[in-house]
């Protein structure tokens, strides 16, 4: 086996695997993040988050990325057609490339919309961008039937579903901590919020329900991808996977998630369950099911088989790792967020905050700032509880009020916020001057010590 | 082996309907709390013993004033003007009762825009005395019209009474009265419109509707009441005049009754009870209490991990400081902001704290949503 003349020793990577699930991943998903596009555009979402604000929020190092104004929905459009593109493995690999970097432009333009599973689509599509999902079933192959393959080298599937247990494993590590196991918070605090729902309502009112949930829950995300992987558990794992995140669905205004979980983890299925989906897909196009056949397997080119395996372990490394970034910072990660971001900590908190800017200089008296007049209601939500975004919003007033004559403006925060039902407290240094400080990945000595302790991971 | 797999989202699906099932006829006796969680009976009580007594009440006051006002109108001399002025006052005073029901009708019609909308604009007035079609409903109308107008045409036209009803004779004089009769009877017309909203369709729309999200009754009720304490009483009675809000300049004609003077702190006071009691469910004909807020959050449980305080407590104690600081002021807030500024400043911060437990604290332990966007709860 010439293939892995670089890595002779590791018999691994000379294991192969059937194309098929990986095509019926590539079908959904582009399915999938089309239909979230439409849903986005047909809310009006698009305008109202990424047109109308005057202000936005960037990600740090990423303040390139900004809405484009009118041609943001061009944005959305690409990103929609490559959606669809990869679903129909259309010019499979720029689609792919195509998908990755205009639905990743979408989710940088502002941090006040940040959620975990935009991330976790981000990555996937990234490494769709390395793997030969177009190589079987798809419109690529119908046209060049020489390029078809069923087989492919085994960590092409490996790979997304190390990315689905990370996700999963990490959100239950996320969750063992005082807050979710001793006080089912904050499940304590939105479960209730849902007691006039049709049949399960009442049950929310039960002291004991936000407990059995967090626990569950916790117990799900730690060990539902190896329920998943063994052969005898498989289905039962799936329904679960169905249940919980339709019950997530219900009750949480988590958009788009549930469904892709759900698609993701018939990944976990064995090559014959997915052939047997592609069949009833080919009948139901009248597609001969002949043009599926083919006996050849997907090879990386020689010359790029090195660096690809490099940068996917480069990127499963960095996955594995970034997330425990937040034990460098020694404030709380909850209150201060330093960390917390791109992780996998999803449903761990409510927090909820409110944050009064004042702006001075040497010869104007002090000037209360509204935030509403340059904020959107999400904006001002977000900010309120988020350091690197107070930060952010505080620079932005300085360089505002230069203009309007200030001399070298200061400004300053009056935070209130409250975690997870705790009663309100301080999180920004008051005597700071904001527009002095700078972003970056040091602790920030303006965020307050949180005045509790929350015990875990 | 096909059947274990089935186990556990069965078991799971079982166990929730089970439970809802149970909860619903064995909840109460178990868990004395768990009622006061009910939504249903929150609302009901809010409607029923609160929001809909206060708006009779208030439409008693002001079918008064608008009596007065016409016999004023028939007859404008000294007698009648101070009739026509104290009813003027309690009707005011009653206002201040309803205003934070700034939801559902009231917010559709925008009532508060068309009632109490100050400082007023005399230039205005005057100029729509003279013209008998002035257009009043529009934005650019609010500060011509309600209390705040009838402020300025009860109490500001000269400095003695005898001054004043001067002013309502002659020519202009007619006019002036003309005036009055539409202010008085376009605040009537826009009251029977809520009012007779809520008793029509409004009110099941309002008890059946029990969700937390954006754009429920409740949501919005809770929402608004929240703004209403904030912008019209912490900022507007308070904050501008003292200049808390801006660069610290205080401007002490922008207080309510600016003309009337010794009513602003009675005014300010109204609206405070008004606000705390409607908290504490307490209902609009007697001091009896029921469903509300305050029972609503002590049902959740809501209280501070790190003192174990109930919320509920500690919003009623700072409802209580602010109560203090307001007694403490003048009577006449135009005096006070020219005197003893600091007083002013003083309750503000007090009413800043509540607005901060109401917006953050209460908000958040009631899950109530203020947009519609997808969020993961991080």
């Amino acid at each position: 086996m010439q293939q892995n003349i670089y890595w002779p020793r590791l018999a691994y990577l000379q294991k192969s695997a059937s194309t098929a699930p990986l095509a019926v991943f590539r079908i959904l998903f582009g399915l999938l993040i089309g239909v979230s596009m439409i849903r986005f555009a047909l809310h009006g979402w698009i305008d109202m988050l990424y047109i109308q604000p005057l202000f936005h929020f960037s990600f740090y190092g990423f303040s390139f990325i900004k809405p484009l104004g009118q041609a943001t929905y061009l944005i959305f459009g690409l990103c929609l057609l490559s959606s669809l593109m990869v679903t129909l493995g259309w010019y499979y690999r720029w689609a792919a490339l195509s998908l990755f970097l205009s639905f990743t432009y979408i989710e940088l333009m502002d941090q006040a919309t940040y959620l975990n599973h935009y991330y976790f689509i981000s990555l996937m599509a990234l490494l769709m961008t390395v793997l030969p999902a177009g190589r079987y079933f798809s419109v690529d192959v119908f046209r060049k039937p020489e390029k078809a393959c069923s087989r492919m080298p085994a960590w092409c599937l490996h790979a997304p579903l190390l990315l689905v247990f990370i996700l999963y494993f990490y959100a239950g590590l996320a969750k063992l901590n005082s807050d979710w196991l001793l006080h089912a918070l904050p499940l304590k605090i939105w479960l209730p919020a849902r007691n006039d729902m049709p049949l399960i309502g009442q049950a929310f009112n039960l002291p004991w329900i936000p407990y059995l949930f967090s626990w569950f829950g916790c117990f799900y995300d730690l060990t539902i991808v190896f329920f998943l992987l063994y052969k005898k558990t498989r289905v039962g794992a799936y329904l679960t996977v169905v249940v919980f995140h339709g019950l997530t669905a219900i009750l949480f205004p988590i958009g788009m998630f549930p469904y892709i979980m759900m698609v993701t983890a018939l990944l976990f299925f064995p090559a014959s369950f997915h052939h047997q989906l592609l069949d009833k897909l080919s009948k139901a196009l009248s597609l001969s099911p002949a043009r599926l056949h083919t006996d050849h397997s997907y090879r990386f080119p020689l010359h790029h088989q090195k660096w690809i395996l490099t940068l996917v372990g480069t990127f499963f490394i960095f996955q594995l790792l970034f997330p425990f970034r937040y034990g460098l910072y020694p404030n709380e990660l909850f209150w201060s967020e330093e960390g917390y971001r791109f992780s996998w900590r999803v449903m761990l908190m409510e927090k909820a905050g409110q944050v009064q800017f004042t702006v001075q200089d040497s010869h104007h008296a002090p000037e209360r700032v509204i935030n509403s007049a340059f904020l959107t209601p999400l904006q001002e939500k977000m900010m309120a509880t988020q350091p690197d975004l107070i930060l952010q919003f505080a620079h932005y007033l300085r360089d505002f009020y230069t203009k309007k004559g200030f001399t070298a403006p200061k400004v300053y925060a009056d935070t209130y916020v409250s975690l997870n039902g705790r009663l309100g407290q301080t999180l920004i240094d008051p005597s700071t001057d904001l527009a002095r400080e700078t972003d970056s990945f040091q602790p920030k000595s303006w965020i307050l010590p949180f005045k509790d302790e929350i015990k875990g991971l | 082996m096909k059947k274990v797999n089935f186990c556990l989202p069965i078991l799971l699906i079982g166990l929730i309907f089970i439970l809802g099932a149970c909860s619903e006829k064995g909840g109460e006796s178990s868990e004395p709390d768990v009622s006061a969680k009910n939504r249903t009976a929150l609302m009901i009580n809010l409607s029923d013993q609160i929001i809909l007594p206060s708006y009779a009440s208030y439409k008693t006051k002001l079918e008064v004033m608008v009596e007065k006002s016409e016999a004023f109108s028939a007859q404008p001399d000294i007698a009648n003007l101070q009739a026509f002025r104290l009813a003027w006052e309690e009707a005011y005073i009653s206002w201040q009762k309803v205003e934070l029901f700034d939801f559902g009708p009231a917010s559709r019609h925008a009532i508060r825009n068309y009632h109490n909308i100050y400082p007023t604009n005399t230039a205005g007035i005057e100029a729509n005395i003279q013209d008998a079609n002035a257009n009043l409903e529009a934005p650019y109308a609010y500060d011509k019209q309600g209390y705040p107008a009838l402020d300025y045409l009860l109490n500001g036209l000269g400095s003695t009474d005898a001054a004043i009803v001067a002013a309502y004779k002659g020519q202009d004089g007619a006019k002036r009265l003309a005036y009055i009769r539409r202010l008085t009877g376009r605040m009537q017309t826009l009251l029977s419109t809520v009012v007779s909203e809520w008793n029509g369709s409004y009110r099941t729309e309002f008890v059946s509707k029990t969700g937390l999200d954006i754009g429920s009754p409740l949501g919005e009720l809770v929402n608004g009441y929240i703004a209403h304490y904030e912008r019209y009483i912490r900022s507007g009675k308070i904050g501008i005049p003292s200049g808390a809000l801006v660069n610290g300049i205080t401007s002490a004609d922008k207080v309510e009754a600016y003309y009337k003077k010794d009513l602003s702190k009675k005014l300010a006071q109204s609206a405070h009870e008004a606000a705390v009691n409607f908290f504490n469910g307490v209902y609009a004909n007697s001091s009896e209490e029921g469903p509300s807020l305050k029972s609503y959050l002590n049902a959740l449980g809501t209280k501070d991990l790190s003192s174990g305080l109930l919320l509920s407590e500690v919003i009623n104690s700072q409802f209580s400081k602010s109560n203090e600081a307001l007694k403490g002021l003048n009577d006449n807030f135009y005096l006070e902001v020219t005197t003893n500024n600091q007083a002013m400043l003083t309750a503000y911060a007090e009413l800043q704290k509540v607005v901060r437990l109401l917006k953050v604290d209460m908000t958040s332990a009631m899950s109530i949503t203020i947009t519609y966007t997808d969020n993961d709860g991080d």
